[in-house]
């Protein structure tokens, strides 16, 4: 009966996890424009208000039968149609969505216009978890995006197209910070030119997280003893300080058994393939049903 | 068109197709190198399970062809490339790892804890290379994955080098694979001239038993504790210990047994062919070759004198009844278990009865565990 009600936790355990690894959260609302006069054009050939959505996570993500809407009390305003390919946004990459209320020109084609002011709202297919939102900022001017300033997350910010203000750019369908260096390995390049820095500090990672790990074993094996004396000494119904350490089993020794081992192959001249390996194996006939007799043979007729 | 243009026609496109009219001399040479490879292997008897496959792929992947023919291993979908995938997106190395946790006794480790720091000490190889790739002029990404050729770990140099520098890889991977074969005779005199005669006679006592309770419990805590340190290691450490609680936890044996055996052998055969055939002369036959080639014997070279240096170092703080002999100290790389036996046969060269192997395989492992460690921590600074 326990083990039936262990089983289950574990079932359960493992199926909500998997139901939570396979949320839709890390869907992001990342950059909204409103009035569209000279940025990116759609598949007619027209500039509608568009609507970027980014997966924030690192496995690709289904956002059919998600909702879009700008009415909190009508959540299932435009769902996002199945059927479609281009509706599984690959890991950390965007999709956008056109405001044009034109839902037959196709799947990114939204059932509604947006304008300042509105809240743009993005509800799972419960039609109850909200996923994300964003309110558009009644100043933003034409031509002009509301975006995050880093993709899928950070503040929101209006911004301009401006080349001379940093990282002002709109950028519908990609990322909001475009990066064309790897910082990390530049920081490495600019400020640890002969590699000084990095041996240190790596060094010492290495060094600590081996050191913590023989003093973890240092402890495991002084507790050991302890325990060992203890019980020893509750089954000969003594004091634990009167038993030596001598005393203590051992349980097998390498050299011992490696005595045992080249004796043998002295006296029986037993080997192996390999020139440098002694082996012994204790003999198993561990029981399976698969590989009984039993079930091997038939019975035979009764007379 | 008559019949014999038509022939003609047909047997110049055959012509086009064939290896002889798409070599170069660049084909050849790598075609030697691959002889020279299976020579070293089966004649010389030179780690054969990992220079055979890799001297045969370098002969695949070096067979002339005209690109399109869908055979090479670059080419998408090809049989080739879908084999290489293990290598391209790094899932070859943990599954040999699984297996390397599957076969190693960690005993002598946990029976001298202290061991493990010498692991850690040859670990120094790696960012000793590293500078000395920054200073050849390598990026800092690229100097990291050739540098990890110091850990003497095939698997995890394998691992990096397909997420720092992955056009680097190829050359890398074999870097590594001929240095770990030719661990015999690098190593050795460098430990006699870092050692004194006195040092190399150094018995170390005999190791304490090992309980099967510290076993099951090791590659748990292993885990827990290293790979909260460095996650990014996580890959190559999580197998290993998987591998190891396989082994020691007594009720998944028929695992282990397959994880050690059937496993770790297919995933060695297909590693080792789709590294050689990686090695494309167009990719391989370069300066930058020669500079990797150059900077694994210097890692090779550190890692071993910083893992005999550092025993001697420590050898001044122990007191005199737990001296270390530094001879186990080359050890410290990964390479399982050949460095561990080349310790042991210098230190059975001094003298007859000093059998080092059992002492040896604690840094050894130790080593295993720290090269991918420093993988780990090199991954994070620079992935």
């Amino acid at each position: 009966m326990k083990k039936k009600i262990l089983l289950l936790l574990v079932a359960f355990v493992a199926t909500s996890t998997i139901a939570f690894a396979q949320g839709r959260n890390g869907l992001k609302i990342n950059e909204v424009m409103v009035e569209n006069n000279n940025s990116v054009v759609d598949d007619y050939g027209m500039r509608p208000a568009w609507i970027e959505l980014y997966n924030s996570t690192h496995a690709s993500m289904e956002i059919s039968s998600v909702y879009l809407t700008n009415e909190k009390n009508d959540p299932t305003k435009y769902p996002v149609p199945l059927g479609d390919v281009k509706t599984n946004i690959p890991p950390l990459q965007h999709v956008l969505f056109w405001a044009d209320n034109e839902p037959n020109k196709g799947t990114f084609h939204l059932s509604f216009n947006i304008a300042p002011g509105d809240t743009i709202y993005v509800f799972d297919a419960d039609m109850e978890t909200m996923i994300d939102s964003v309110v558009i900022p009644k100043e933003l001017g034409a031509n002009q995006s509301y975006a995050r300033t880093e993709d899928g997350a950070g503040e929101w910010k209006i911004r301009t197209g401006s080349e001379d203000i940093e990282n002002d750019y709109i950028t519908p369908s990609s990322n909001n910070i475009i990066k064309d260096t790897n910082e990390k390995v530049e920081m490495f390049r600019k400020l640890d030119k002969n590699g000084v820095v990095l041996t240190i500090m790596a060094m010492a990672i290495v060094f600590g997280a081996l050191l913590v790990l023989s003093i973890c074993f240092y402890v495991i094996s002084k507790v050991g003893e302890k325990v060992s004396k203890i019980n020893k000494s509750k089954s000969h119904g003594v004091e634990p300080k009167t038993i030596a350490n001598t005393d203590l089993p051992t349980g097998d020794s390498g050299e011992e058994i490696a005595a045992i081992v080249m004796a043998l192959h002295e006296h029986l001249n037993a080997h192996d393939q390999e020139s440098t390996i002694l082996t012994i194996n204790k003999v198993k006939r561990a029981y399976s049903p698969w590989s009984s007799k039993i079930y091997g043979l038939r019975e035979l007729p009764r007379k | 068109m008559n019949l014999s243009e038509f022939m003609s026609g047909n047997l110049q496109t055959f012509w086009e197709m064939t290896g002889f009219h798409n070599a170069t001399w660049e084909h050849f040479v790598m075609l030697v190198v691959g002889l020279f490879f299976l020579w070293l292997a089966i004649k010389k008897n030179f780690e054969p399970m990992l220079l055979v496959p890799i001297g045969f792929g370098i002969l695949i992947g070096n067979i002339p062809f005209s690109a399109g023919m869908e055979v090479g291993i670059y080419e998408e979908g090809t049989v080739l490339n879908i084999l290489y995938n293990g290598v391209s997106a790094g899932w070859y190395p943990p599954l040999i790892f699984l297996g390397i946790g599957a076969m190693t006794d960690f005993t002598a480790l946990i029976a001298n804890p202290k061991l493990m720091l010498v692991g850690a000490a040859a670990q120094f190889g790696i960012f000793g290379a590293y500078m000395v790739a920054l200073a050849i002029g390598f990026a800092p990404d690229q100097a990291g994955a050739i540098a990890i050729i110091g850990g003497a770990d095939g698997p995890t140099a394998i691992f990096l080098s397909s997420k720092l520098a992955p056009n680097l890889m190829g050359a890398i991977a074999v870097s590594a694979y001929s240095y770990m074969a030719l661990v015999p005779v690098i190593q050795p005199p460098i430990m006699r001239l870092f050692t004194t005669k006195k040092e190399r006679l150094i018995k170390m006592k005999p190791a304490r038993a090992v309980s099967q309770n510290e076993k099951i419990i090791f590659p748990i805590v292993g885990l827990l504790l290293t790979c909260f340190v460095v996650p990014t290691a996580l890959p190559l450490l999580g197998m290993l210990f998987f591998g190891n609680l396989l082994r020691e936890c007594g009720v998944t044996t028929r695992l282990a047994k397959t994880a050690s055996n059937a496993m770790t052998d297919i995933v060695t055969i297909l590693l080792g062919m789709t590294v050689g055939a990686s090695t494309q002369a167009s990719e391989f036959l370069t300066l930058e070759t020669i500079g990797i080639f150059f900077l694994g014997f210097m890692a090779f070279v550190i890692a071993s004198s910083s893992g005999v240096l550092f025993v001697k170092l420590f050898n001044l703080v122990l007191p005199k009844e737990k001296k270390l002999n530094p001879l186990i100290g080359n050890a410290g790389v990964s390479a399982v278990p050949m460095a561990a036996r080349i310790s042991n046969n210098l230190g059975l060269e001094s003298d007859a009865s000093n059998y080092l192997l059992m002492h040896a395989m604690g840094p050894n492992v130790a080593g295993v565990i720290g090269s991918a460690v420093a993988a780990g921590v090199l991954l994070s600074f620079l992935g």
